[in-house]
């Protein structure tokens, strides 16, 4: 049955008069406003016979534009961002490692929950990869070098022996001359991380009155080595009829670290008898334990923010904002991961040259920072062109020395059509942290032999030097114990005791984190948006960035080797909900589809269930599924000990690990566009990540060093990769389509635009290879994807019934493989239970076959999970979904879906873990 | 408080010599897209991530929170 809005004659005479003047004032203030300057509809208002006073009326209300916040009212948007940096410059070393890269997923919501109460909600996910400097050193201390068990460059931190003169310039030896010259240059030391992922998810409670608008907020964002929570409080208050705004708000951060400080650097932190506790005394407000085999860094830091603003709207066509802002942190705020390069020189030395031994030091941040900044932003309309330009110029200051500039100069132009188009400048600069330092030299030794009160030599026993007996020489060099006894020389075996340089002659604080040194950094970008017709618009945004000491304002910036250049680039696109639901034709065409297509969608779980209607029409949605795998290891439909994986799980070969969990979610994107009646496109982006966890098997075989150390990275922490996966481009033929029965075939490709080719950092530097063929981001094969599907319905039953196909188009793929085919048969049958619910429920048989070749490059075989064989296998799973429809309202058009699929049946090839379920979740909006 | 007197001053100043009454039918011009404070909020806040992650200036217009272990 077809609901329409807002039926006069459903309402009480009073309700049904207001209704009509509703709509009589949105109809005049539709034509009379800009879209975006539309008003909220039920608000109570007398209705003027003038234009302007009916105008001036329709402002008064909440939610009006005038106030310069131009975002529709309710709104969803998705934004795929990609950064990459330039390879760093290592003066000549050639580094094996791939600069960063971030792979970044936006989504947003916003929408009313009445006329006053405004809901938002977004998430953000990134995934992090690519190495990084971790600390700045003289080009000889040859932090970048050639070493360990894997050709090309790796980090080098610890215990570089090294050369300076008497002013305590850096010496190299000359290779040709063998002569020590003076060499100043520095260079950054790099490392690589494997990926990591961050999440973040936050929302926003909004409530309006006339003139003042009041904002709650909070959210959270979780990475493997950082969590932070956060909450804020915005007021808005309008005054001067609209000119004016001032905006107020409050937040506050508590965040953790929690970091596995790495290993590939060999001790990575200063790594003495002291122990932890002397690592404890030189890092400050943090904890560093050994738990589980990993070093672990543990710090809180608390965030109070308080911003202020000014919104002034100049003359019709400009309007400036001013704000301050002050920000008190509190805490850990140093960075885990990075060290300062700090040569020790024994300043008893004689001669010309004096050699020191270089470590890695934790770096040190004050554990106070309190930073302001002044902003302004002016917008003027420049009449002739109809377009907007935007100039905004901030300036931060903070106590720990740094003073930062930011101006940005937008052109925003609208070219016809709808289409815009906005070139950007942007230029950056700021001083260094008074802390900040590219490495240190200290005026001590390293260690030095400990002596006891009468300046007597501390010697210890070498074969246990903690066992806490020290010994003397006598007068007659005999080795005495503490209470003056001759003891066995040869049984003590002896050694001078060491203690470790006095970490109170080092400053208070030291980084050598380049984002604190002095730089300045332009960039220039351009971004193109389209609105289509239906409230859908889609943007593209590039911009190119290029950081330089030479260019920070006033000179004295950092030294050239820090230069580097980057490019972001992003895609979005957003649909307006507010301006679809006051379309009825395009709800009740949504409504159609929801209610006479085939009783409703199918459940959430299947793809390709419906075509669009008729030519012209557009669906987008969004399709989010979470994968777990966890508990036995399977043979077959058998679980298995831990002993029979080692005797068969890995062919032959030694077999140390197994995984214990796996978790998989993928977020799609789904576009729909009907060119004609009977065909429908689609295109699906995904957006995937993965983590996995491993455990050492009980009563695995010895391992040597090396495979210990890998053992040790998988196990000791999660992995986890993420990014773009594969690329999914469809059309859907209407086959036979009657009032009960529908029947309709896709073809599609699924282009390989998912990394297969993502790696474990290095360990110890041991190249540790590729993660395991499932944690890849996409098959990278061209594939075809061909389905056929039946739906029918009668009443409030509905009911349906697909087999589909992924053929693997190539052989084997840039990495060396292939995934297997995969066939899968569905049928489901649901009920209508209301007007706007109904569920489902479905069972699904699915026959994947192993992988074909394997991975071509360095692959370290701990387990089953990294054979080709133990991929694939013969499932059965039922399904339990329910789907919702909006069928009126604001958000009329909305269909939500959940189902969940549980297991029935495994019979996997070879070894592997165990399924646990599956979710899928898809939003869809037609118009 | 004296942040927040700075602010109004700015303002202030500018609409001494520059502000004029704008009645509300002729805000046409300011409610369109372009002049919108942040014509592209989704784009900003990807970049502004970005930026905060490899500049030490933080924060600006506004109170958010919120953080990452990227600094």
């Amino acid at each position: 049955m077809a609901v329409t809005k807002n039926t006069p004659a459903k309402l009480p005479a009073g309700k049904a008069r207001h209704s009509r003047l509703t709509n009589a004032y949105k109809y005049l203030t539709d034509r009379l406003l800009p879209r975006s300057a539309r008003p909220k509809p039920a608000t109570t208002t007398s209705v003027s016979t003038s234009l302007q006073a009916l105008t001036a009326a329709a402002l008064s209300l909440p939610g009006l534009i005038p106030t310069p916040v131009h975002a529709a009212e309710e709104e969803a948007s998705l934004l795929y961002g990609y950064y990459e940096e330039s390879s760093r410059n290592l003066a000549g070393v050639n580094s094996r490692f791939n600069p960063i890269v971030v792979d970044s997923l936006l989504g947003s919501s916003k929408i009313k929950l009445s006329d006053r109460v405004k809901f938002a909600f977004n998430y953000a996910q990134d995934v992090w990869s690519g190495a990084t400097p971790i600390a700045t050193a003289p080009l000889s201390f040859k932090g970048n070098r050639e070493g360990g068990v894997i050709s090309g460059a790796t980090p080098f931190l610890q215990n570089n022996n090294v050369l300076f003169d008497r002013q305590l310039n850096p010496l190299k030896q000359d290779a040709l001359t063998g002569q020590l010259v003076k060499d100043t240059q520095l260079v950054h030391t790099l490392s690589a991380a494997s990926p990591e992922v961050r999440r973040q998810g936050d929302f926003k409670l909004g409530y309006e009155w006339n003139e003042v608008s009041l904002d709650v907020g909070g959210g959270i964002s979780v990475e493997n080595d950082y969590e932070s929570r956060f909450g804020n409080l915005a007021g808005r208050w309008d005054l001067n009829q609209k000119l004016t705004s001032l905006n107020l708000g409050l937040s506050y951060t508590n965040s953790d670290t929690h970091a596995i400080l790495d290993h590939d650097v060999t001790p990575y932190i200063w790594n003495t008898s002291g122990g932890y506790e002397v690592r404890n005394i030189i890092s400050n407000n943090s904890q560093i334990t050994k738990t589980g085999g990993n070093t672990l860094l543990q710090g809180n830091r608390q965030d109070w923010g308080t911003a202020f603003g000014v919104t002034q709207i100049l003359n019709e066509g400009a309007l400036l904002e001013a704000g301050v802002s002050y920000n008190r942190s509190t805490g850990y705020m140093a960075n885990p991961y990075k060290t300062v390069e700090t040569a020790f020189v024994d300043p008893s030395q004689t001669g010309d040259v004096l050699s020191g031994v270089a470590i890695g030091l934790l770096e040190k941040r004050p554990e106070e920072r309190n930073q302001w900044t002044e902003n302004l932003r002016y917008v003027q309309h420049i009449a002739g062109l109809d377009a907007a330009f935007h100039f905004d110029y901030r300036f931060f200051h903070d106590d720990w020395g740094i003073n930062a500039h930011t101006f940005e100069a937008d052109w925003v132009q609208p070219i016809g059509n709808n289409w815009t188009i906005t070139p950007k400048v942007r230029y950056y600069s700021q001083d260094a942290a008074d802390f900040y330092t590219p490495f240190m030299v200290s005026n001590q030794a390293l260690n030095k032999n400990a002596v006891d009160a009468n300046g007597r030599p501390i010697y210890v026993s070498a074969n246990n030097p903690n066992n806490g007996q020290v010994y003397f020489r006598d007068a007659d060099f005999n080795l005495i114990d503490a209470n003056g006894r001759i003891v066995d020389e040869n049984a003590i075996n002896p050694v001078n005791k060491t203690v470790p340089f006095d970490g109170s002659k080092l400053p208070a604080n030291y980084s050598s984190d380049h984002r604190l040194s002095g730089f300045g950094a332009l960039s220039g970008g351009i971004t193109v948006s389209k609105r289509f017709a239906k409230g859908v618009t889609l943007e593209a945004g590039a911009e190119y960035y290029t950081h330089a000491g030479s260019l920070k304002l006033g000179g004295g910036g950092e030294g050239s080797y820090a230069d580097y250049n980057s490019y972001m680039v992003n895609a979005v696109l957003k649909v307006d909900l507010s301006s679809l639901s006051l379309s009825s034709a395009g709800s009740k065409h949504a409504e159609h589809l929801f209610h006479n297509h085939h009783g409703g969608h199918a459940p959430a779980g299947v793809m390709f269930d419906h075509m669009l209607d008729k030519s012209g029409d557009i669906m987008v949605g969004a399709r989010y599924m979470y994968g777990t795998q966890s508990g036995n290891i399977l043979q077959g439909s058998n679980s298995v000990s831990d002993q029979a994986i080692i005797n068969n799980g890995c062919n032959g070969s030694p077999c140390f690990t197994t995984p214990t969990g796996m978790n998989m979610n993928m977020i799609m994107v789904d576009l729909m566009y009907a060119p004609t009646d009977s065909l429908t496109l689609m295109l699906m982006p995904q957006f995937v990540d993965m983590n996995m966890t491993t455990r050492v098997l009980d009563g695995a075989p010895s391992a040597t060093v090396e495979q210990q150390a890998l053992i040790n990275h998988h196990t000791l922490h999660e992995h986890t990769t993420g990014g773009i996966g594969d690329t999914g481009m469809y059309a859907m033929v209407k086959l036979f389509d009657q009032t009960i029965h529908h029947v309709h075939g896709t073809l599609g490709l699924s282009a390989p635009t998912g990394d297969v080719d993502v790696k474990f950092r290095d360990t110890h530097r041991i190249d540790a290879g590729f993660q395991h063929y499932g944690m890849q981001l996409g098959s990278g094969t061209w594939d075809f994807k061909p389905s056929i599907t039946y739906t029918g319905n009668i009443d409030q039953y509905s009911w349906g019934a697909q087999l589909s196909g992924t053929v693997r188009l190539e052989d084997k793929n840039k990495s060396g493989f292939a995934f297997g085919d995969i066939f899968q048969s569905t049928a489901w049958g649901s009920y209508k239970l209301l007007n706007w619910l109904s569920a489902s429920v479905r069972g699904v048989y699915t026959v994947q076959g192993s992988i074909k070749g394997e991975f071509n490059g360095t692959f370290n075989k701990l387990g089953p999970v990294d054979y080709p064989s133990s991929y694939g296998g013969r499932y059965w799973d039922v399904g339990f979904g329910v789907n919702a429809f909006v069928p009126s309202g604001d958000l009329q058009g909305n269909s939500l879906g959940f189902e969940w699929l549980q297991p029935v049946s495994d019979d996997v090839n070879g070894y592997q873990l165990q399924r646990e379920g599956a979710l899928s979740a898809t939003w869809s909006y037609a118009f | 408080m004296k942040l927040m007197q700075q602010a109004l001053l700015i303002v202030l100043s500018v609409c001494v010599t520059g502000c004029t009454p704008v009645s509300p039918w002729q805000r046409g011009k300011l409610a369109s897209q372009q002049m919108a404070l942040d014509p592209y909020p989704m784009q900003n806040t990807f970049q502004g991530h970005i930026y905060n992650s490899r500049e030490a200036a933080m924060g600006g217009n506004s109170a958010g929170g919120g953080g990452c272990g990227c600094n």
